[in-house]
């Protein structure tokens, strides 16, 4: 029963991972811009394809690093042309746009790369399991823990470290004071974007090696994203990170006792936190509107 | 008995302090004015008694109720009306749409689904009322976020008296303006105070309206109480002009 | 040019020429939908893309109750509307043969929905409260696909269908035909619009629009903010749940789709290409949305990619939406 139970931890929060690496992304993106990037899944979808059409030429480990780095440039061109000229408006119609680009995108991957679902081949090595008795730590998901470990530090590196970084998380306070000083709110705000989908086409190829990869790949882990942001609270990227493995941890738990419920749980705990403390767990006051 | 009480209110944002240890007695038919130079925490002040934060500490007593942690909304009902630094209206409505509003919800009927007929024409008929008393009758079927800041003003304050307060806040009434306007704004607020009787409390940069208006001035800066007295006390207060002279730099 | 401009509270116009202006297009309105069943074949349609442009209407105008009118940003209203077409659905399944029934409990079931969730998030606002709407769109999605015993999960609830009405001096078989459908729903249609325009034009609606208007002021009038929204909130799922009712009972069907999260986006770009601001907006708005997309996908396997390319192009470039720009041409 332990071992059980350790294994859907484990699992759980390897899950937990993934939402929280995918909700990092939504979250860089809603906290700087305030747009609600409801295409985020299909650009997840969008850098697991592309990993798998560079499987041949590059291998795994080539597809890991230019996938998403692709992926990324493709959000930059559609931040410059789509979304940019939305900022000054109601955040309505970016949210609109970006459900827009949602349909378009899972539609045209549909297209390119058709409706069934594919092979994604990870290699060997890293799929055989560490341990007879420990069967579920196979290579595959402790890899996948420490590269979402080794992207969030990245990230954080990158945001406390970096005049990038610590730009980005001025503009997340204040954007009209980081303006006046001379920044650049319009590329920051387009690197930021860039930097956001990079989560999100990383997330894809992972998520592909581990999930198998078909076309609604990405809308199935773009509303766990969601939820991790509120439960974690808004506007906090830690508090994103932490609500992630809240609800992967959870919905691992859950699967133990209540297997029907395994899904229905991460909802639950969010109307909890709406309830209790509705800017979320790490929420800053003043947040909520 | 007083009709507002501000006892020793405070209020920190984390390390810094806004409104430190300030006191404020208002008398009903009082009009008093809070001076003091930029940032010297006199909105921030208003904030407290209207209700829009809760202060860090102390306590605010309104016609003997302690309304220290009382909503906003609360408050206007119990007779506390604003208006704001930057003017707060409903720009794609009529100033007549604006005041008719106030009016409704102050006559109890915000979760009415109807007017019988009769209250219909006493709303109507106060709106007109208002808007000549705010001297706007004539551009009040125009959207108010094409009036004239003046007129933007004026249908504020008329907004805020259609709530029939005990208590006017008035934060930066003559803001921007020339001086035309300041001066239809300036008698209006004159007029009532004598002829409503209102107590109000002013927030004001402009001296001229101030010594024209106040009955005692409050001086705020850095948060805390500089000088408090009549025109004349205030106006030969060393400690005040240093204040004011030296910020000016 | 310092044009005396319109105002947009419905009811309120600022001169006569406005009223007769508003009066001609409410007339324009009912006239339409009265003879639709007769001209829509004329223009490439068919009686039952009539009866969806009068469901979707209503589900968009719904909406727009608490968007437009509000200024309240809901993402998740294929909830109430997905509540309701399920209550429809497996009342007269599983319950009793009734229509009248099956939408009762479809709408209790939505506006209960309604209430819960509206209270959970009367203190969110924006994008936050945009977000949280979604969510809770999906629990429900998700729910009627797990429970799968109950709702038919992913294969939809069939094994239903609509139910003569027994109106005490007639009976009426709605499923003699489209056109009898038709009018059925033209009629619900009717009397939920009569209602939502009532309760604009009253002054708790007025309320709502001066919380749209400026959240800030209408606090210190002395609205509880709060409490105004929640129960716009209610109405406009209320109102959204009765259009779901009538969208199951218009194909016998319902299934997840009704309550996914395009469903909610659809009511929203409806609103908006209509005119959010305009009563009868968002009914335009769903006339040329369901028109286009019936269009669109009997010639194309790729009508997903056209639906989002619809929507980015009004957003970019038609953010007024069609009554935004008639107004403004006429404002002139």
């Amino acid at each position: 029963m332990s071992q059980l139970i350790l294994f859907n931890v484990f699992n759980g929060l390897i899950v937990g991972a993934f939402y929280a690496l995918m909700a990092l992304g939504l979250s860089l993106i809603l906290n700087l811009s305030g747009v609600i990037n409801f295409a985020h899944g299909g650009f997840l979808a969008l850098g697991a394809y592309i990993a798998y059409t560079l499987l041949p030429f590059t291998g795994f480990w080539g597809a890991l690093v230019i996938a998403p780095v692709l992926t990324a440039v493709i959000g930059l061109i559609i931040e410059r042309l789509l979304i940019r000229p939305l900022y000054g408006r109601d955040p309505l119609y970016s949210l609109l746009l970006t459900f827009g680009m949602a349909y378009v995108l899972e539609d045209v991957t549909r297209a390119i790369w058709g409706a069934q679902s594919v092979p994604f081949q990870v290699p060997g090595v890293l799929t055989s399991p560490l341990s007879t008795q420990f069967f579920f730590l196979t290579g595959y998901r402790i890899f996948m823990v420490v590269l979402v470990a080794a992207a969030v530090l990245g990230l954080f590196f990158i945001l406390n470290r970096t005049r990038l970084g610590m730009r980005i998380r001025a503009g997340t306070l204040d954007l009209e004071t980081v303006s006046t000083l001379g920044v650049n709110v319009r590329i920051l705000r387009n690197l930021n974007f860039g930097l956001g989908i990079y989560l999100a086409g990383l997330a894809g190829v992972l998520a592909a090696g581990l999930l198998g990869l078909e076309p609604t790949i990405g809308t199935s882990l773009i509303m766990p994203s969601f939820v991790a942001i509120i439960v974690g609270g808004l506007g906090s990227l830690p508090g994103t990170l932490l609500g992630g493995l809240l609800i992967g941890v959870a919905s691992g738990i859950t699967t133990v006792y209540f297997p029907s419920a395994t899904e229905a749980v991460i909802y639950v705990m969010m109307g909890i936190v709406l309830l209790v403390r509705p800017r979320g767990l790490l929420g800053e006051e003043g947040r909520v509107g | 008995m007083s009709l507002l009480q501000v006892r020793n209110v405070s209020k920190h944002f984390g390390r810094l302090i806004a409104v430190n240890g300030v006191s404020l007695d208002v008398q009903p038919g009082e009009l008093r004015a809070v001076i003091g130079p930029n940032g010297a925490g006199k909105t921030t002040f208003f904030n407290l008694v209207s209700g829009f934060f809760p202060p860090t500490s102390g306590s605010i007593v309104f016609d003997g109720v302690d309304i220290t942690r009382l909503s906003e909304h609360k408050r206007v009902e119990m007779g506390m009306a604003r208006t704001f630094q930057i003017t707060e209206i409903f720009p794609e409505l009529s100033a007549r749409e604006n005041i008719r509003v106030a009016v409704e919800v102050a006559s109890g009927a915000r979760l009415k689904p109807w007017l019988l007929h009769a209250a219909k024409q006493r709303v109507a008929a106060r709106v007109d009322q208002l808007l000549e008393m705010g001297g706007i009758a004539e551009m009040g079927d125009r959207l108010v976020g094409e009036l004239s800041h003046g007129d933007q003003r004026a249908t504020e304050i008329m907004m805020s008296l259609a709530l029939n307060p005990r208590l006017l806040l008035l934060d930066e009434p003559t803001a921007g303006m020339g001086d035309q306007e300041t001066y239809h704004v300036t008698k209006l607020i004159r007029r009532l105070h004598r002829d409503q009787h209102l107590s109000i409390v002013l927030i004001e940069h402009d001296m001229r309206v101030i010594f024209h208006l106040a009955d005692r001035i409050m001086v705020l800066a850095e948060g805390a109480v500089l000088a408090e007295g009549t025109p004349d006390e205030i106006a030969a207060n060393e400690r005040v002009q240093a204040a004011y002279l030296g910020k000016a730099a | 040019m310092s044009a005396i401009r319109e105002t947009t509270v419905p009811g309120v116009p600022a001169n006569p020429a406005a009223t007769l202006r508003e009066h001609g297009l409410t007339l324009g309105v009912w006239l339409a939908l009265l003879t639709m069943p007769y001209w829509m074949g004329a223009v490439g349609g068919y009686t039952e893309l009539a009866s969806r442009v009068v469901i979707m209407g209503l589900a968009a105008m719904a909406l727009n109750f608490l968007l437009g009118f509000t200024g309240v940003l809901s993402f998740g209203h294929a909830a109430y509307f997905g509540l309701g077409a399920y209550g429809t659905a497996m009342t007269i399944k599983y319950l009793a043969p009734s229509t009248p029934l099956g939408l009762l409990v479809g709408i209790a079931a939505a506006t209960v929905a309604a209430m819960v969730i509206g209270f959970l998030i009367r203190k969110l606002r924006g994008v936050y409260f945009a977000m949280v709407t979604i969510a809770f769109g999906q629990v429900f999605y998700f729910i009627t696909f797990r429970w799968n015993n109950v709702t038919g999960g992913d294969d939809g609830l069939t094994g239903w269908r609509r139910q003569p009405l027994h109106l005490g001096f007639a009976n009426v078989d709605l499923l003699a035909s489209d056109k009898v459908f038709y009018y059925f729903a033209l009629a619900v249609f009717a009397g939920c619009v009569a209602v939502m325009a009532f309760i604009l034009r009253s002054p708790f609606g007025r309320t709502l629009i001066a919380v749209r208007e400026n959240e800030r002021r209408a606090r210190f009038l002395g609205i509880p903010v709060e409490q105004h929204i929640w129960l716009s909130f209610v109405i406009s799922g209320l109102f959204a749940s009765i259009a779901g009712g009538l969208y199951g009972l218009l194909s016998n069907f319902v299934d997840p789709r009704a309550l996914r999260w395009d469903m909610s986006g659809n009511f929203v770009i409806m609103a908006v290409l209509g005119g959010m601001r305009s009563f009868w907006g968002p009914l335009i708005g769903a006339a040329i949305f369901v028109v286009l997309q019936d269009f669109v996908s009997s010639r194309t396997e790729n009508w997903m990619s056209f639906v989002g390319v619809f929507f980015m192009l009004v957003v970019l470039f038609f953010p007024r939406g069609v009554m935004g720009i008639l107004k403004r041409r006429s404002g002139k």
